[in-house]
């Protein structure tokens, strides 16, 4: 959570970073909205309500990068100091890593090493704890989707599952 | 008599085999994630929302019902025992329960939550059953311009209750809106937002938004620090309330119910809200207030109370005028409609069976919990043990699998990523993510009913402000507008914004 902190150097704010985000989102949603047609009140548009969210955004963002720019804000560094970010990076990468091998590889043989590296790579989980709970998660949530629910699941190339 | 002919019609449905089952596994599950943190009612909702697709309509929404009350009662033990709040409603049921607790009195802390919640919970379903059939009447006659001034209001008290920042919280439901409203116009059916992706052209899923937001940016920011538990080892005894006990619990769990309920009917309010509010109240009657926070059976006695009074009475905005007033209706909505049906005034008299038995599987639930959460707590204080290291890479698996049977579709386990990505920076930045869950459900509905009411009016903006109800709703949403810009009572404001949600 957000914790107020002195005027910072305009490049070096979070705060500033996160407004002008939202700012250019706003942008093109309204831009978006302009290209998909407004139309007019008695007949709105596809557009309409795009066009008019939109400015609202900009509007708002604005008002966070006003106020970011007047109070200063956290330094982008300070959100993460003292944590531990490389165990996040871990996670998130092992989750696009999973989603782009789940349909070629199949639920089984993806989700095992997936739930390896989650408990060995963050807090480590002992060997002879995490590899029974990685195989066992995996088909006890296979089994229960497959065979009692009727999901599919992908089977993969190994077409294992 | 009617209402004991439908009752009677709801006890026939939710007394199947079933619609027990279903009820059981809801509140079990329910109370699960109550007393697991990490994990909450509306992680787990989202997570089991493509698994009622197996069953009935009735089974599925029994079940999901069942999550979200159960979990107000399960979230009290981690609290108590723990200090570490289950989920957002029971967070001020640390401040004196964990005391009690640490004084040797967790049993009664226990005992008074399970009672106090039971007592309110059976209390707003009678509330529900009474006023959900007089509003639903009232709510027939709603136009366009109503319903499109209740969903404004709806989402300006929630930005107004979120915690920090209102021009945020304004901008997440802006942001929720326009995602919500990805893929086809209901209308004219021109894709939108929908950069040619054949995925984006039926829009964005709830479940990947939610388990996004909600559960994997919660397991990225509880990863951020180790995560340290000191359960209490003492046993516990004397789960019943002594008479001293209850003569202190009595009257804040009376006025904890009738506060929890009219503040979970309220659009934006929520279980949290009115845990708050309890506390605050019981605070300010209490003849020695200087006793909260020191293990005061009070300030668990009303909050628990409150929370759980509040969760039935969410469902009336729902049930009568097809709203979702907080986040976790939204998803129960989101239940109602993968089974093809529309939760508002007409499903009494389309659906009446659905309805009753939904509201009785809320008796029969309510009566579960109270032989999961009394006779079997030690049970879940062991469950406390399980180590964070384990329990977050399960969240994440039931996570990927939740989203990805929503759809079929790796597409959505992409999606779930980004906005767990999203969410986690929303959290590092103060942006909360409850206006932008609830913007999304509400943004293709109060699209649809702002464009038909301009359509009926021939383009007259006036049409929401002479029509008394339309007018209400955005007077009363104007004023929670203007209301943050002044200083002082902004800081009241600030007071009780809270963190709704996860």
């Amino acid at each position: 959570m957000l914790r107020p902190s002195g005027p910072r150097a305009a490049l070096d704010n979070a705060e500033l970073w996160a407004g002008l985000f939202w700012l250019a989102l706003g942008a093109f949603v309204v831009f978006a909205g302009r290209d998909l047609g407004t139309g007019t009140l008695a007949a709105p548009g596809s557009g309409f309500l795009p066009f008019w969210a939109g400015l609202l955004m900009c509007g708002l963002a604005l008002a966070v990068v006003a106020g970011a720019a007047r109070h200063g804000g956290p330094a982008i560094a300070w959100l993460w100091a003292g944590t531990r970010w490389p165990k996040v990076l871990l996670i998130v990468a092992s989750l696009a890593a999973y989603a782009t091998v789940l349909d070629v590889l199949g639920f089984l043989v993806a989700t095992v090493p997936l739930m390896l590296v989650l408990l060995r790579g963050i807090d480590p989980v002992r060997w002879r704890t995490a590899l029974p709970l990685a195989a066992l998660s995996t088909l006890g949530v296979w089994w229960v989707l497959k065979r009692l629910l009727l999901i599919q699941l992908p089977a993969g190339i190994f077409e294992i599952g | 008599m009617d209402i004991l002919a439908n009752v009677a019609q709801g006890f026939s449905v939710a007394l199947q085999p079933v619609n027990l089952l279903s009820c059981f596994i809801g509140v079990f599950i329910g109370t699960l994630v109550g007393v697991l943190p990490g994990i909450g009612p509306v992680s787990a909702m989202s997570l089991l929302l493509p698994v009622t697709l197996a069953g009935s309509p009735e089974a599925g929404i029994i079940m999901m019902a069942g999550i979200y009350y159960g979990s107000m009662y399960g979230g009290s033990t981690t609290s108590i025992l723990v200090n570490i709040p289950g989920e957002a409603a029971s967070v001020v049921t640390c401040l004196d329960g964990h005391q009690m607790a640490r004084q040797g009195r967790a049993g009664p802390a226990l005992g008074i939550a399970a009672l106090g919640s039971f007592f309110a919970g059976t209390f707003a379903i009678v509330a529900l059953m009474l006023v959900a059939p007089a509003l639903a009447s009232v709510a027939i006659a709603f136009g366009p311009a109503e319903y499109f001034s209740l969903m404004v209001l709806g989402l300006t008290v929630l930005t107004f209750l979120t915690q920090g920042s209102m021009a945020k919280a304004l901008l997440m439901a802006c942001v929720g809106a326009v995602l919500g409203l990805i893929g086809l116009d209901s209308i004219t059916a021109q894709p939108r937002l929908t950069f040619e992706r054949i995925e984006l052209y039926d829009g964005i899923g709830l479940v990947p938004v939610v388990m996004g937001l909600f559960g994997i940016a919660e397991v990225l920011s509880n990863i951020e620090r180790p995560i340290s538990r000191q359960i209490l080892d003492a046993k516990i005894t004397q789960l019943w309330p002594s008479r001293a006990d209850w003569r202190a619990s009595a009257a804040p769990v009376m006025r904890g119910t009738l506060l929890g309920f009219f503040l979970g009917i309220l659009p934006g309010g929520g279980a949290v809200i009115a845990s708050f509010a309890s506390y605050a109240l019981e605070k300010r009657l209490s003849k020695t207030p200087e006793r909260f926070g020191r293990g005061a059976i009070e300030g668990v006695a009303g909050p628990e109370a409150a929370n759980n009074a509040a969760a039935g009475g969410a469902f009336i905005p729902l049930m009568t005028l097809g709203i979702p007033p907080n986040v976790v209706m939204a998803l129960l909505m989101g239940a109602f409609i993968i089974h093809g049906l529309q939760p508002g005034p007409l499903m009494m008299s389309q659906n009446p069976a659905l309805f009753w038995a939904i509201v009785v599987s809320m008796y029969i639930g309510n009566v579960m919990l109270l032989v999961l959460n009394l006779p079997l707590v030690g049970m879940w204080a062991q469950l406390l043990r399980l180590p964070y290291n384990v329990l977050f890479p399960l969240i994440v698996l039931f996570s990927i699998i939740g989203v990805y049977c929503s759809s079929n579709n790796v597409f959505d386990v992409y999606v779930m990523i980004a906005f767990g990505i999203l969410g986690y920076l929303m959290r590092k930045t103060g942006y909360e993510p409850a206006p932008l869950v609830l913007a999304f459900v509400l943004g293709p509905m109060l699209e649809n009913n702002l464009r038909k009411a301009l359509i009926l009016s021939q383009g007259e903006l006036t049409t929401f402000l002479t029509r008394p109800i339309s007018a209400a709703c955005l007077l009363f949403a104007a004023v929670l507008l203007v209301f943050p810009l002044l200083p002082s009572l902004r800081r009241k404001r600030e007071a009780v914004a809270l963190d709704e949600g996860a």
